[in-house]
């Protein structure tokens, strides 16, 4: 066995890494504002054909990418309008968007199935960095959203611990009738944060498309992908910087089975490979959640609930 | 500036009779309204599009056969996710239980051969069908009974886990449910006295029967006995039940496993009706996701799942049909299930609250 695959396997890792991270910050912030948003799955499979679609039709990748976070915002504001404006149940809302976002996935992506993107996004350039062995390929050979998410996850990191407004999502997400009583408004809070989540959810889904599979498959496009970004949150500890770790972990996990399949290295059935990233997800979880978990600590109080003063 | 209204939302006492029926049923037409105006924008003909639904769903008496037929394995996954839903718990992996089903009633129709006469085939093909399907839900129930942890992921997860599964077990060169002597990979079919006959002409099955009796039994055992009453208690505030000393994580354990084991005999419903044999098409069809539609737009009541399941299996028929009918993609059929749940669940606001819209002057008097 060569280094090479384990090389590539981990260079390819950071590369899906980009999606998850993206739909687990979206994921993370929803959740930081006490709302759940189980329609990841839903979301991502909708922003990534609309982006198709307008990649397409415009030859911009970069409207392609527009039209999957306005998508992916959308979504969420429907999500938003049923749970925090009308109270609806959040996970059964969640659901009905997953249903309802892979059905429109489809119907959308009908004219799209067996054709590819003129253009997708190219890694950036670092000359002679790229050619370090080993280092080069994982850390110098990925795209400007790549790196862009990264930096995006450590400054979310800073804003949600460091500034005023990450202090009231906090609040909201913890104990939101304090909040009200400071005069702010709740719902006014977790519908922007909702639709802040989508959008970044979309552009998850889009990166997905542009960068990576350039080809519509209908649901295996996404593959469960966004089941495993809301895993990703709880494996953070709803932390934004934990979230990349988790991401390159679960992402490793999510590529080996096509690596040792190139490799042709087939003493452990394939199938038993493709259940790998959602069998080490439910360990992950498990673990997680025994009893004096550090993890759970950052966890929303009022997760799931929704807010309700009295009215006069 | 600020809204010169706003809206209150008073809180119902006792909700009017009328309301709880009359809120799915304009779910559905807003949801197919709806989707009269995507198809509209999107090109295509909104009216040959319904027209042929209805006509291939519900009208014709193949469609409207077609439709009971499909609609015993929907009712199955309907109760199986109601029956978790009813104490909070939400089971959304009946999708990968209901591929265990079909697994373990096919090894019991192939394993048990094709001596055993149907008396006995058919209900062990669906007894260990469910049992399969329980067997799945084990783990998520069991951590989430001890531990806490949100068995709506963990279920989810494991669909794919199922999924993949099934494939092997069909892909794999030689594999015990492969059809042998054919190079293209299917299942093997279990024997004659494993598979019961069509109702008729139809593709109707007797299984029909059994599951509108079971989901009519399952209303009676929530309503009516103390095992039913436990959950309720449990649902409606866990402090009290735990004051009155139920055992919670018993009663979560059990629901759960119930849960199971009903997606499993939905899929087992498929093994001795149409598809006698493991077939990986089945990982295509989401009936489990279908089945937590038809539980939530009848609110977990076992009774009205009848008749949202039978709704839902014609808009499957008749959408499904839409390939060879006209140029719409099928997949409006599964787009309008998901727009359905989302403006019964919108419409759950006017059941349960007194919409008003007040002059702000009003509010600050």
């Amino acid at each position: 066995m060569n280094s090479n695959i384990w090389v590539l396997t981990s260079a390819n890792a950071v590369t899906i890494a980009t999606t998850l991270i993206l739909a687990a910050l979206g994921a993370l912030f929803t959740e930081r504002a006490g709302v759940l948003n189980l329609g990841v799955e839903g979301i991502l499979l909708t922003s990534a054909i609309s982006s198709f679609l307008a990649a397409d039709s415009s030859g911009s990748i970069w409207v392609g990418l527009a039209v999957g976070a306005a998508v992916g915002a959308l979504l969420a504001g429907v999500h938003a309008t049923l749970t925090v404006v009308l109270r609806a149940n959040q996970i059964v809302s969640g659901l009905a968007l997953v249903i309802f976002g892979t059905g429109l996935a489809n119907f959308l992506g009908k004219p799209a199935e067996g054709k590819t993107v003129a253009t997708i996004i190219k890694p950036m350039t670092f000359g002679p960095l790229t050619r370090i062995p080993v280092l080069g390929p994982i850390v110098f050979e990925h795209d400007i959203i790549t790196y862009g998410t990264i930096a995006l996850a450590i400054g979310s990191a800073w804003y949600l611990f460091r500034t005023r407004p990450g202090l009231e999502l906090r609040a909201v997400g913890d104990d939101p009738a304090t909040v009200d009583a400071q005069g702010l408004s709740v719902a006014r809070i977790r519908i922007r944060y909702t639709l802040l989540g989508g959008a970044l959810i979309g552009l998850g889904g889009s990166w997905l498309m542009l960068a990576q599979s350039a080809a519509w498959h209908q649901a295996a496009t996404t593959n469960g992908i966004g089941w495993i970004a809301l895993a990703l949150v709880v494996f953070a500890g709803w932390h934004p910087v934990r979230l990349i770790f988790g991401a390159v972990l679960f992402g490793f996990c999510l590529r080996l089975p096509f690596t040792l399949q190139a490799e042709q290295i087939t003493f452990i059935p394939s199938a038993f490979m493709q259940m790998l990233p959602y069998v080490a997800t439910l360990i992950a979880l498990i673990a997680l959640s025994r009893p004096g978990s550090k993890n759970l600590r950052g966890a929303p109080k009022s997760l799931g609930n929704p807010f309700v003063r009295d009215e006069r | 500036m600020r809204a010169p209204f706003r809206i209150i939302f008073e809180q119902r006492s006792d909700t009017p009779k009328y309301l709880t029926a009359l809120v799915p049923l304009v779910s559905v037409f807003a949801a197919l309204a709806a989707g009269a105006i995507f198809l509209m924008s999107t090109g295509y003909s909104v009216s040959e599009t319904y027209s042929n639904m209805l006509q291939d769903g519900f009208l014709s008496s193949r469609g409207i056969t077609d439709t009971l037929g499909l609609s015993t394995v929907l009712i199955c996954m309907g109760v199986s996710a109601a029956f978790a839903f009813q104490m909070n718990l939400y089971n959304i992996g009946g999708e990968g239980q209901g591929y265990l089903g079909m697994i373990g009633g096919a090894w019991a129709g192939l394993a048990l051969g094709p001596h055993l006469p149907s008396a006995i085939m058919i209900p062990a093909l669906l007894v260990i069908g469910a049992a399969f399907g329980a067997a799945w839900i084990f783990i998520p129930a069991f951590v989430r009974a001890r531990l806490g942890t949100s068995e709506t992921v963990t279920t989810l997860l494991l669909t794919y886990v199922a999924a993949s599964l099934v494939n092997h077990f069909i892909y794999t060169p030689n594999s015990y449910f492969r059809a042998p002597d054919v190079t293209f990979p299917m299942g093997r079919t279990v024997p004659d006295s494993a598979k019961l006959t069509a109702i008729g002409d139809t593709r109707m099955y007797p299984t029909f029967f059994i599951v509108v009796a079971l989901a009519i039994f399952l209303y009676w055992l929530v309503k009516r006995t103390e095992f039913g009453y436990r959950i309720q208690v449990i649902s409606d505030s866990p402090k009290a039940a735990h004051y009155a000393g139920i055992n919670s994580r018993r009663t979560t354990m059990q629901v759960m496993l119930i849960s199971g084991a009903l997606a499993g005999l939905g899929g087992a419903t498929l093994i001795v009706g149409e598809f006698g044999k493991l077939d990986p098409g089945i990982t295509m069809l989401g009936y489990g996701y279908a089945g937590i539609v038809i539980a939530a737009l009848a609110r977990n009541n076992f009774a009205a799942i009848i008749v949202s399941g039978i709704l839902f299996s014609g808009l499957r028929v008749g959408g499904d049909k839409l390939q060879i009918t006209t140029s719409t993609p099928i997949h409006i059929g599964v787009m309008l299930q998901g727009a359905i749940l989302l403006f019964a669940l919108g419409g759950e606001a006017f059941r349960r609250y007194k919409i008003r819209a007040v002059r702000m002057q009003a509010v600050a008097q």
